[in-house]
């Protein structure tokens, strides 16, 4: 058998190129991808929704999002992504497909996403009017406060959207995105975002 | 136009996906051809209040079962079709 040797690599590795971008001055626009994180898409089986969300409420001390919600713990994020079914998004293999499967047995079906999605963190001031170009989601702070999330697309594309936790007093807009996408979609952000003046960055730290 | 998601809220229409009348029901496997030639090729063209169902692909992927007004586009109701939300609909 032919020995393989895997490379692995940022489905925006070859897209981000770190530094300014676009309209020179102060950056209106942040865009930070964040990278090797673990990324679980929890199912509840039909009837085993209560189950779903009382098992995740007993590994991760919180109730997991019945609605379109993000809900941040210690060392995850559980976010809504539909109806009796949630993504947890964590570091460092604690909450990896390995270590949920048995919290979840019997009541939910539970799918690796790790590598199938890309992860950008999106901050600044202008950032809600970056967005406002691709998304048809009201995200005034009074609608579309810390802990929001959609299912939604953006350019065509499916993601999943919530707003974290704020930093520097700046609200922060979380985008998850299906890796073979995420160059096309990055793109577009950057478009959009070139006339405000955009810093990019890479991080491997959960926001 | 817009659909206001039992799950996701109110969405515009380039995230839904339309599949068409919500009505017919698949016969019995003894009902003839008849009946199975009229579920699957035949459908009424309704001027007014019509049941269907729509799909929110870019959304939260639950199937939909709207009720449109065909002359206005006015919309009703929107409910979780069978199967949609393991918790919310038992068939």
């Amino acid at each position: 058998m032919a020995d393989f040797s895997w490379d692995i690599r940022s489905p925006l590795d070859r897209a981000l190129v770190a530094g300014p971008y676009g309209a020179q001055g102060e950056a209106g626009v942040s865009l930070t991808e964040i990278r090797n994180f673990d990324l679980v898409q929890v199912m509840a089986r039909r009837g085993k929704a209560g189950e779903t969300i009382a098992a995740a409420k007993a590994r991760l001390g919180a109730a997991a999002p019945e609605t379109p919600k993000a809900v941040s713990i210690a060392d995850a994020t559980v976010i809504w992504s539909g109806p009796d079914q949630f993504f947890v998004l964590s570091k460092g293999g604690k909450h990896s497909i390995d270590a949920l499967a048995s919290v979840f047995a019997g009541s939910a079906s539970l799918s690796d996403q790790s590598h199938a999605r890309a992860l950008i963190s999106i901050s600044g001031d202008k950032a809600r009017a970056m967005l406002a170009k691709l998304s048809s989601i009201d995200l005034h702070p009074d609608v579309f406060g810390v802990g929001a999330a959609a299912a939604t697309s953006m350019d065509h594309t499916s993601v999943t959207l919530w707003r974290g936790d704020d930093r520097n007093g700046q609200a922060v807009f979380n985008l998850l995105v299906f890796a073979t996408f995420a160059e096309s979609l990055w793109h577009t952000i950057l478009d959009s975002a070139a006339e405000h003046g955009v810093t990019i960055g890479h991080s491997e730290d959960l926001a | 136009m817009r659909i206001i998601c039992p799950f996701c809220g109110e969405r515009e229409l380039g995230e839904f996906t339309y599949l068409g009348d919500a009505k017919p029901q698949r016969p019995a496997a003894d009902a003839g051809e008849d009946a199975v030639y009229d579920y699957v090729y035949l459908r009424d063209n309704i001027a007014g209040v019509i049941s269907e169902y729509w799909y929110h692909g870019g959304g939260c992927r639950a199937w939909l079962k709207v009720t449109r007004n065909t002359l206005t586009h006015e919309i009703s109701a929107v409910e979780p079709a069978a199967g949609a939300g393991a918790a919310k609909v038992g068939a």
